[in-house]
């Protein structure tokens, strides 16, 4: 079966990159690895002090990276055109797995919030899988109901009604960061495919309104929001993370302190290596470090669209979208991420993707990543001007 | 609307321009970016001095850098106080609950019931911080360490260097060297009045901490630490020790009250023995009590009684009005002065001035003081030091009392000569002495050694001091009343004390102060030692059984451990021999 050849196989000789964009590939492994020095630096002291064993963390981040690589592998070894025929069964899948999670014995948490299924020796975070498998779903969805999306109402609620579902499923776990980057993701997508603006503005309020309504039923959510407006009036309560990370960007300054130097992941700073893990690069390497990973992603972002243009020049539209999905989910993500570690942003849990500890968040951005790079592979090997969604190892 | 319709208007409708609104949504994530390029730039470059400053207020501590406190020294360089080094023990009451199962194992390495200190931590619960033992000793806090790093808890429970105060002599030296507060100031004794020269001074260090507490760096010192200066006394602890264990067991056996006892170096006045019962153990102050902390020997004051005699001889001597051998009419053992009667013990009849020391004739000695214009004898008793503290350093003293003489009647006149109506400390009356055990100077007291002490002051001639003392040995021969003070190989000169004890200002019904002061030896006195027992409530109460023994104990201890060569060879084999045939 041509599908599952690897594309190293399909080159000349072995050691020859299969054609892919060397840029993202690049920039990609750059900052994984970049991410697995900052994990390590960021939690060794916690790690020391919570476990007995400093490299804790550095050791489970290297198995994370070690499953996480192949996954973007074997993922740019699908054709887009799979995705796009199991869309919607990944998105059920996917809402199965966030019902397990509430089980009561099944799912298993820390801090309040219920976020894993065990399995073995594995922690399965549905959530994080739910990312991805959404894009999917919504970018077939705009494909397969072209027609609908473009001119009727029901082309919109439909896909959205469903993505609520699994939204309000993470929800209840409660992840509030992750719902929001699902719902914005899906919702630029439906903007992106075509959908009415009178019909998207609506319900772009109508979103907005829920989330406001869910920020205020909530109460820690609500003083979140107050605390990130000025963090150093709750610097015990509510602003004390912002307040810590925000410490650490300003120890930074132009060079940063040195890899390894930095104070605020001494206890100070919660959740350095993961969340603000942001803050760790800022404070050890000053704003060149920061501005290299925000310029990391921005790179990503316009790549992941520079694919999508060229997939739809090529009428692949499901590429087209996948491409673009990605790239929101990715961009914005990232955004958010550093967005709450500089104070820009409400305090919420989201990883920082490629970068932050968690093996679930590095196996989806790299498997996310194997898709982008798959979708510019097909452009390649299909050479300039050849449309048609049908590439080459397409049935 | 049926469907064919919905389909017919919507191919009607614009197509919707896919390449624009990739464009709009790319922009406005890149517009994100470039807000998050301007934050980092805005959070850190532009906030850098107010993050900065407001990251050390949180993780800069200064922490105090522990100096210790001088130590007191004998005369040959051994401690009597020290400071040794222990460790507080804290811990965070938000982390360390009264619930937390190391709490039973933490209880027993801190010497206290579980249950004291789950109340200790949940007295201080919601705060950061309690200590949960002061002044623990670093093997125990050492093990609490190691406690804390095996169950990883070092943030929640830790230990602070301090400097406990310990007293190696104990209650041997309680009164002299004084006692420390729990913050190492002094506040009894020489701790107190010599505290600023004997405090360390912390320094102080600003580290960088983790939210741990644990110390990252140093960043600098802001202020060195200065231990304190050692102070070294006069005391020799040898004879210390043994003048203590001698009062103790006297005050014991003659169920005395009290009491107090003074060794004087006769050549310079240094104080080689100060002690005083009761006492207390100042390494343990559970029992700490006012009557303990008292140092009777400077701050109370007594009558001295006939320890008076031989000064007013003295005086007399020195102005030729007597000699020893001047024969002076006690009979009929009482003597009427102006309306009040001056009595004996018993009818002496007619004596020699040496024989009214000898036999301590109040009516013999009256008779000589009736002699001298007042004046002459109040200053007499003032040269001697009387009515003045004797500035030895120690906190309390007391001056004694001696009464302006323009106020003295001549039956006042004639109790003064026998040791009442004035009062001075045990340390007063030692003083007094060394004029009769050197060359007729008063020497200045001292305690602390090196200090810059008075001039002697002449009192009496060389002579007179010679004559005195060879006068007071038959106080300690065979017929005088301190038989019990002699000392084998030894001339001793000296002179008993009994007087009643005042209580409530009357003089009280059978309550006594027993007193004794000597010089030895005799012909070169090396040491002077007064001795006061209060309120004997045994058979004996006079100086000469109670006080005297005593003294004869503690002086020859003393002369063997100071090498004194003795100086009665002769006489003392007369007397060993005659030890030996009666036992």
């Amino acid at each position: 079966m041509s599908a599952r050849r690897t594309p190293a196989r399909r080159g000349g000789h072995a050691l020859v990159l299969p054609p892919l964009d060397r840029g993202l590939l690049g920039v990609t492994l750059g900052l994984l690895a970049f991410g697995l020095v900052m994990v390590g630096s960021a939690s060794l002291a916690t790690a020391d002090h919570a476990f007995g064993d400093p490299f804790h963390y550095l050791f489970r981040d290297l198995l994370a990276l070690a499953l996480a690589l192949p996954a973007g592998a074997l993922a740019y070894g699908v054709p887009p055109q799979r995705w796009q025929r199991h869309g919607t069964l990944l998105l059920f899948l996917g809402i199965g797995g966030l019902v397990l999670v509430l089980v009561p014995g099944l799912g298993h948490g820390a801090n309040g919030a219920t976020r894993w299924i065990r399995l073995g020796p594995l922690n399965l975070q549905a959530s994080e899988f739910m990312k991805l498998f959404a894009v999917i779903y919504v970018s077939d969805y705009l494909v397969r109901r072209k027609e609908e999306v473009t001119h009727y109402l029901s082309g919109f609620l439909n896909p959205l009604l469903l993505v609520s579902l699994a939204c309000a499923l993470i929800m209840a776990q409660p992840d509030f960061g992750t719902t929001a980057v699902i719902l914005a993701t899906v919702l630029g997508l439906l903007f992106l495919g075509g959908a009415p603006l009178w019909q998207f503005a609506a319900l772009l309020g109508l979103t907005l309104g829920a989330l406001a309504a869910l920020v205020l039923t909530a109460d820690y959510r609500l003083r979140r929001i107050t605390a990130f407006v000025d963090p150093w009036e709750h610097v015990y309560g509510a602003g004390y993370q912002l307040t810590q990370a925000l410490i650490a960007f300003g120890r930074g300054h132009w060079t940063g302190v040195g890899l390894g130097n930095g104070i605020q992941k001494q206890f100070y700073l919660p959740e350095a290596h993961t969340d603000f893990i942001m803050a760790v690069i800022g404070e050890e390497f000053g704003l060149p470090g920061s501005a290299a990973v925000i310029l990391a992603f921005a790179f990503i972002t316009w790549k992941a669209f520079a694919i999508a243009r060229r997939a739809r020049a090529r009428d692949q539209e499901f590429s087209a979208y996948l491409a673009q999905g990605i790239g929101l989910w990715l961009g914005l993500q990232g955004f958010v991420n550093m967005g709450v570690n500089m104070g820009l942003l409400p305090t919420k849990g989201l990883t920082l993707p490629f970068l932050s500890y968690g093996s679930n968040s590095l196996i989806m951005a790299c498997m996310a990543m194997g898709i982008l790079l798959r979708i510019d592979h097909e452009q390649r090997v299909a050479g300039p001007g050849s449309g048609g969604e049908r590439g080459p190892w397409a049935r | 609307m049926s469907r064919r319709q919905r389909k017919a208007r919507a191919r009607h409708a614009p197509e919707p321009d896919y390449a624009r609104r990739q464009a709009l949504v790319l922009g406005l994530l890149l517009v994100g970016f470039a807000l998050l390029l301007g934050r980092a730039f805005e959070r850190q470059v532009l906030e850098h001095e107010f993050l900065l400053e407001q990251g050390q207020r949180r993780y800069l501590r200064d922490l105090p850098l522990p100096a210790h406190r001088g130590q007191i020294l004998d005369r040959h360089g051994e401690p009597l106080a020290v400071s040794t080094p222990m460790d507080d023990i804290w811990a965070d009451p938000r982390h360390l609950r009264p619930d937390h199962p190391l709490i039973p194992e933490l209880a027993g390495l801190l010497d206290l019931t579980p249950e004291a200190l789950r109340q200790r931590l949940r007295e201080a619960a919601g705060r950061g911080f309690v200590y949960l033992r002061h002044a623990v000793r670093p093997e125990i806090s050492a093990r609490i360490a190691a406690l804390a790093r095996r169950q990883r808890i070092s943030g929640w429970l830790g230990r602070e260097r301090t400097y406990r105060r310990f007293y190696p002599a104990g209650e041997v030296t309680a009164q002299v060297v004084g006692l420390t507060d729990t913050d190492e100031h002094g506040i009894a004794g020489l701790e107190k009045s010599y505290d600023t020269l004997l405090a360390g001074h912390a320094g102080l260090r600003r580290v960088i901490r983790d939210a741990q507490h644990r110390i990252l760096a140093e960043v600098e010192q802001v202020r060195p630490a200065r231990n304190g200066r050692d102070l070294r006394l006069t005391l020799d602890r040898r004879i210390q020790f043994l003048a203590y264990r001698e009062l103790k067991r006297t005050v014991r056996e003659h169920r005395a009250q009290g009491g107090s006892a003074v060794v004087l170096d006769a050549r310079n006045g240094d104080i080689l023995a100060l002690v005083n019962q009761p006492a207390y153990n100042p390494n343990d102050r559970r029992h700490l009590t006012a009557k303990g902390l008292r140092n009777r020997a400077v701050t109370d004051r007594f009558e001295p009684g006939s320890t008076m005699k031989p000064l007013v001889m003295a005086s007399a001597l020195d102005a030729g009005r007597v000699r020893p051998d001047t024969p002076i009419d006690t009979d009929p053992g009482y003597l009427k002065v102006g309306r009040n009667l001056v009595r004996d013990h018993r009818n002496y009849g007619l004596l020699d001035a040496t024989s009214v020391l000898t036999k301590s004739s109040n009516v013999g000695i009256t008779r000589i003081a009736l002699e001298f214009p007042p004046q002459d004898l109040w200053q007499t008793f003032h040269r001697l030091g009387l009515g003045q503290v004797p500035a030895s350093g120690l906190p309390g003293e007391t001056a004694g009392v001696l009464p302006a003489w323009q106020g003295w009647g001549r039956f006042e006149q004639a109790t003064h000569a026998f040791g009442y109506g004035l009062s001075l400390s045990t340390l007063q009356l030692a003083r007094a002495y060394t004029a009769v055990a050197g060359d007729g100077r008063l020497l200045p007291v001292r305690l602390v050694a090196g200090q810059d002490a008075a001039a002697p002051e002449r009192v009496f001639s060389a002579a007179t001091a010679r004559t005195l003392r060879r006068m007071l040995e038959t106080v300690t021969g065979p017929g005088g009343t301190a038989t019990r003070a002699a000392i084998p190989g030894f001339r001793v000169a000296g002179k008993t004390g009994t007087v009643k004890k005042v209580v409530n200002g009357r003089y009280a019904r059978r309550r006594y102060q027993a007193l004794f002061v000597g010089l030895v030896p005799a012909s070169d006195p090396r040491l002077v030692m007064a001795v006061m027992i209060d309120d004997p409530r045994g058979k004996a109460y006079y100086g000469g059984l109670v006080a005297a023994p005593l003294f004869a104990r503690v002086m020859a201890g003393a002369l063997r451990l100071l090498g004194v060569a003795p100086d009665a060879l002769d006489d003392a084999g007369g007397r060993l021999a005659r030890a030996e045939v009666s036992p």
